[in-house]
């Protein structure tokens, strides 16, 4: 990027300049890189804040992670301890219920702001060419986002988790001709049972999220390349 | 403070800088904020005696005898407070935590009553007085060998309040 205002060059990696992430980008070779992403301006109209949409799920998205995590010392995915061990979380566990609040809200959260930040590129035309890849990979990464909330839904193995898991695998049950294997593999068997929570906690704590870490590389990546879309 | 940082020669004297002292200042609030995130991720993780071996641990909670008939003597079970009901022999063990915000129950006569917010609970658990609207969750007891097991809250009996189950009514 050129007309680099005086004072915000080399922010990164100066031959002369001192401290820790100076001297760790010398030395992983990675100056020009940094030189570059320190060095891009963001266009004017990009700074209002519909633009922010996309970066607020990605933050929600950390916080999902790392509460995730959290949660997953303490939860047991069988149907006789469950329940239970929720209850013990949200009860025992010191900051327990505040951890198991964030991850709810924050899971609601994602799913809004990802449709809404999906909203403000079909509005703002930005999905157009040569963006057509990082509009799939959206699409995907909003699925996905919903795969995490139908799953995670069943975990606490209440009531409206076994019920609402029941009617979402019979939807997917009634698709024509693999609609049966659909189901069956949901639930890991005709009815939902132990087998459906285990797959439903894999898939919740391990499948989905290296999924979403890959999508979302490849989407940060390509609006790297790409740069952001033009005005309206 | 201010007056101090402006003053150039004062400056020299003290060797702070405005820059230093925001630095500092920015740096110390940075921290400050970290901390207040990690003291809730350490307590999260440090196991509360009450959650390992919760889930289904029997605990002997001491000899019949110690409970005499006609009486309600407090325990502790899995660190949780709980009341032994001895009616004529049978032994029945109720939660001591009120169903109506949590408060710890006080055994009063042949009784239980909240210091909180005044709910009176018979010595079957069941509710005399409000504001609490639910029985108190029983816990699975059972003689053996003379010693009195209390095992986990059957959560097949109980009842439990609004704020404990939170959505799963």
């Amino acid at each position: 990027m050129s007309a680099v205002p005086e004072g915000r060059q080399s922010q990164a990696a100066a031959p002369g300049k001192r401290g820790f992430v100076p001297w760790l980008t010398r030395r992983l070779g990675l100056v020009d890189t940094m030189e570059d992403q320190y060095n891009r301006i963001v266009p004017r109209h990009a700074t209002n804040y519909i633009y922010c949409f996309g970066g607020i799920a990605f933050v929600l998205f950390v916080i999902l992670a790392v509460t995730g995590i959290m949660l997953a010392v303490y939860y047991q995915p069988t149907p006789a301890t469950a329940y239970q061990s929720v209850l013990d979380i949200s009860t025992k566990v010191q900051f327990g219920w505040w951890i198991r609040s964030i991850h709810r809200w924050a899971a609601g959260g994602m799913v809004l702001l990802v449709f809404v930040h999906m909203l403000r590129v079909f509005l703002t035309g930005a999905y157009k060419a040569p963006r057509e890849l990082n509009w799939v990979t959206g699409v995907v990464l909003f699925l996905v986002t919903l795969g995490f909330g139908f799953t995670g839904y069943l975990l606490p193995w209440d009531q409206k988790a076994y019920w609402a898991t029941k009617v979402g695998t019979d939807i997917a049950g009634s698709v024509p001709v693999i609609g049966h294997f659909l189901l069956v593999s949901l639930r890991g068997g005709e009815q939902i049972s132990a087998a459906t929570l285990g797959r439903f906690y894999a898939l919740h704590i391990l499948v989905l999220p290296a999924v979403i870490i890959l999508l979302l590389f490849g989407h940060f990546w390509m609006i790297r390349r790409q740069g952001i879309s033009g005005r309206l | 403070m201010l007056i101090v940082l402006v003053n150039a020669s004062r400056r020299q004297r003290s060797g702070v800088t405005r820059r230093g002292f925001l630095k500092w200042l920015i740096a110390g609030f940075g921290a400050a904020s970290l901390a207040g995130v990690l003291y809730p991720v350490v307590r999260f993780l440090k196991p509360p005696a009450a959650v390992s071996g919760a889930i289904g641990q029997v605990v002997n909670v001491g000899a019949v005898s110690a409970f005499p008939a006609g009486q309600l003597t407090p325990v502790t079970v899995n660190g949780q407070p709980a009341v032994v009901a001895n009616v004529d022999g049978a032994f029945a063990v109720y939660s001591l935590i009120c169903t109506h915000l949590g408060c710890v129950l006080a055994v009063q006569g042949d009784g239980l009553h909240c210091p909180c917010h005044g709910s009176e609970f018979s010595a079957t658990g069941a509710v005399v007085t409000g504001p609490a609207k639910l029985p108190l969750p029983p816990y699975d007891a059972r003689v053996q060998d003379g010693s009195l097991l209390v095992g986990p809250v059957d959560l097949s009996k109980a009842s439990y309040p609004g704020w404990y189950t939170g959505e799963f009514k």
